[in-house]
């Protein structure tokens, strides 16, 4: 009995030595997030650089259950030392349970990081004053997906302007054909799609930056009539008798990673099923393969017209928001390089990568194509003209952002323009 | 004599107490203490394989210690007390692992959403007016009605009609046993092809789209066709329709005929259509299993009975009605009570296709969606104590049921 147990108390200890030593090299540092798929590997490429340079063993490990995922871990205190979330309000929602440690405990330079990534992006993970949240990359959303050769061939221009969209859109129904591809389905997130759309409405109507800043944290009600407003716009796209391709039940009923296929799919005439698709910049990882590899050439984007031309261009977009769980040194230099102006340099060279750096002395002419070097210019002279804004439903509360504003939009989708003061008094009655 | 058996009881007392109580607990006490620090100092492969040994040895301790303990024990005391020395640590187990979390849920359902302030009765007032909420305790009570009606339905009507078949009884059984052996998961992927939707001018790839369009004449959304502007309302097409996120038969044509047909159309105008065709892919997956418990029930009567029925002349439907109804009726409230929990557990199905969108949500999907979505536990606790509020009479009754079967 005596031998065996003295023989685990010997391999116990000669295990705790070997933990104790100075040097990082051999360190691991972990890092889980919500990025799957092309996204991961990208990831994974931009964290080799700091393995080479440091001898820390980094991990990434994306999943697409991490939210909950990390919300255990965190209960149970079994955390990663980073986590990528994928929206901002995740990494104020673990500050505000103290799970997470501040960037000034990892030695950060927090007046270089703000010069860097924008006071905007800095501000959208701190709390009380006291910096959680790393910036790392953005996505684009503003942009509307078109075939120019399409356009051409049958002489339609490029819209500039709200009314411009809206006259355009006419003359496509007019000669016969569907001017919009719109689905909004997605499981348990069903809607998010109709939201933006709102966001990017809200950012061009009203008083702009500023009115969008009120209406995240519920100062500017969604009955109040700027919002309304935008809702009414956003009614015309979905309910104008021919606008969608298939109606309303389509943009229902439509998977959000199928909603672009019609553009790409022909009919007998030659005619698209459809010629304008508002969606992010990630939507390429979606696209059906004959498509894939044709984003910037055969398709491409027009940026999000403007509405009231008063107001100065805005950018709408997305990105994730690190924060780290403990401040060890190798932790401290792993969050360093997170930070560093070339972090994301590696993933920018791949040829499917739809991720932009948030850092705005990143070298646009890294990016693989021009398409993603236009994208990350526009993010980055917003970011420093102040005029980009994220999701405002992902800063909004999870039962609101993620819960009654997707659910009204589907509701509204459904019944019609007649429903818009009911669906925008129900998501103001579920603001907590 | 009797300061004696006083002394002896005390003894008696002291030394189960020592032998069941405090023992075991600083034995778990130490053993948690021990792996709480490991878990900080070690990673978790190397936590894991210490864990393998350590814990056999643990256990082994245990059993070894109390054993030695109940020895000092009068003699007579000692059968006892080794019976519930094997006992106890189970007992203690299912109260630290079922018991306490079930009371603490009870607890927490009466606390804000961060468990830190009581707010009374505010998450069950919440439960029962919520408009979400209430669609799913919709949801689930059309479940727990259709569901395990039509999963008893068809296997007791299988059951019945493989019995009678003179050959290839098993080749049958074991094709609709078939689903059972299919996750949940595989399974609601193999029903979300069937359902699947693409816009209008894609080729359908599920079946019953696919079969739908191919019948009518090809759709058209505002085209211009001869000179002819055809719209998806169009009679002469069928268009396709995204069935999982039906609500109700409103996209449907048939939803034009039921107009107006009275209190009876109006209802079915507003069938769940998604709802039902979810409860689909649980009734296709569980009926193989209540026909082949109910088949072997079948089996079980006495060829005598059955026959002496039909000496008497009755009807084979009359037989089934009073010989084989009632023979294996115990056998189908069994097979019911493991469907009701079963669909009261259901959360695969849902999470997997639709996640609980445009009304197809069940409580078990909405426990997890309000712990971890909207992070709300107050309201995740309600949600769980209903579901447990639901289980509990079965369980009660099938344990009452056990006993008098036992009393028999």
């Amino acid at each position: 009995m005596k031998k065996p147990l003295l023989m685990c108390f010997l391999f116990l200890t000669l295990i705790l030595g070997a933990c104790g030593g100075g040097s990082l090299e051999g360190e691991t540092v972990s890092i889980t997030g919500a990025l799957i798929g092309e996204d991961q590997n990208g990831f994974r490429e931009n964290i080799k650089a700091i393995e080479e340079a440091t001898g820390i063993i980094v991990t990434y490990q994306g999943s697409d259950n991490f939210e909950q995922e990390i919300q255990i871990q965190m209960e149970s205190g079994d955390t990663p030392d980073f986590a990528l979330f994928p929206q901002p309000g995740g990494v104020v929602d673990a500050a505000n349970r103290g799970y997470l440690t501040p960037l000034a405990d990892l030695d950060i330079d927090l007046e270089e990081y703000q010069n860097n990534f924008s006071s905007y992006l800095v501000g959208l993970g701190t709390v009380d004053g006291v910096i959680y949240g790393g910036a790392n990359a953005a996505n684009l959303k503003s942009i509307v997906w078109y075939q120019p050769a399409e356009f051409e061939a049958r002489g339609y221009s490029v819209p500039a302007t709200w009314d411009e969209m809206i006259a355009l859109a006419d003359q496509i129904v007019a000669d016969g054909m569907n001017p919009f591809c719109f689905g909004m389905y997605s499981n348990g997130a069903s809607g998010w799609l109709a939201t933006d759309w709102m966001e990017d409405i809200m950012l061009r109507t009203g008083d702009g930056v500023d009115s969008y800043d009120k209406w995240v944290t519920n100062e500017l009600k969604f009955s109040d009539p700027i919002v309304k407003n935008a809702a009414t716009l956003l009614s015309t796209i979905m309910h104008t008798e021919g606008y969608v391709v298939g109606g309303t039940d389509a943009i229902v009923s439509t998977y959000f990673g199928n909603a672009q296929d019609p553009m790409f799919s022909k009919d007998a005439n030659g005619n698209p099923g459809c010629f304008m698709h508002r969606q992010a910049s990630f939507i390429t990882s979606f696209w059906p393969e004959s498509a894939q590899g044709q984003a910037g050439v055969e398709t491409t984007v027009f940026p999000f017209p403007s509405v009231d031309a008063s107001l100065p261009a805005a950018a709408l977009g997305g990105g994730d928001m690190w924060a780290a769980f403990n401040d060890r040194e190798a932790t401290k230099v792993v969050a360093e390089y997170l930070l560093s102006a070339d972090f994301h340099a590696p993933a920018a060279q791949m040829p499917n990568n739809a991720r932009m750096s948030a850092h705005t002395g990143f070298d646009q002419t890294l990016y693989s194509n021009d398409l993603y070097r236009v994208m990350g210019e526009t993010i980055s002279a917003a970011l420093s003209a102040n005029s980009f804004r994220f999701d405002a439903s992902d800063l909004m509360p999870p039962e609101v952002g993620g819960g009654s504003f997707w659910k009204e939009m589907m509701n509204l989708a459904v019944n019609g323009p007649g429903y818009i003061d009911e669906a925008l008094a129900n998501i103001d009655t579920s603001w907590p | 004599m009797k300061n004696n058996t006083q002394q002896e009881k005390l003894l008696r007392f002291g030394i189960s107490s020592l032998a069941l109580g405090i023992f075991p607990l600083i034995w778990f006490l130490s053993q948690a203490i021990l792996f709480r620090e490991l878990t900080e100092q070690l990673t978790r492969n190397i936590v894991v394989l210490i864990a393998i040994p350590f814990g056999s040895i643990f256990i082994f301790l245990l059993f070894y210690g109390m054993n030695k303990l109940i020895d000092f024990a009068p003699k007579d005391a000692r059968e006892s007390l080794e019976a519930r020395m094997f006992v106890g640590p189970g007992i203690f187990m299912i109260l630290l692992f079922l018991f306490y979390p079930a009371v603490r849920t009870f607890y927490l359902s009466f606390k804000d959403r961060f468990s830190q302030e009581f707010v009374g009765l505010e998450n069950y007032r919440w439960a029962f007016t919520d408009t979400e909420m209430v669609v799913t305790i919709r949801n689930q009570v059309l479940w727990l009605i259709f569901v395990v009606f039509f999963t008893v339905f068809i296997g007791l009507v299988f059951a019945w009609l493989t019995d009678r078949l003179n050959k290839g009884e098993s080749f049958f059984k074991s094709i609709i046993f078939m689903p059972m052996a299919i996750s949940a998961v595989g399974a609601t992927a193999i029903f979300k092809f069937i359902y699947e939707y693409r816009p209008t001018p894609l080729t359908q790839i599920g079946i019953i789209n696919g079969i739908r369009v191919s019948k009518g004449e090809a759709c058209y959304n505002n085209r211009i066709i001869e000179g002819e502007l055809k719209g998806y309302d169009d009679p002469s097409c069928l268009e396709a329709v995204g069935w999982l996120q039906q609500r109700d038969l409103s996209a449907l044509p048939i939803a034009n005929q039921l107009q107006g047909t009275g209190l009876f159309g109006d209802i079915l105008v507003n069938l769940p259509v998604s709802t039902f065709l979810l409860m689909a892919i649980m009734i296709w997956m569980y009926t193989g299993f209540a026909a082949v418990v109910l088949s072997a029930a079948i089996k079980a009567i006495p060829t005598e009975i059955m026959e002496a029925g039909q000496i008497d002349g009755a009807s084979e439907l009359k037989v089934f009605r009073s010989i084989i109804i009632p023979y294996i009726k115990s056998t189908i409230v069994v097979v019911s009570t493991y469907m009701v929990v079963t669909v009261l557990k259901a959360f695969d199905i849902i999470y997997v296709s639709t996640r609980g969108d445009l009304e197809t949500n069940l409580l078990a999907v909405k426990m997890l969606d309000e712990f971890s979505k909207y992070r709300n536990f107050g309201r995740s606790s309600v949600v769980a104590v209903l579901i447990f509020v639901c289980v509990l009479p079965v369980i009660i009754g099938s344990a009452l049921r056990e006993r008098d079967n036992a009393n028999e």
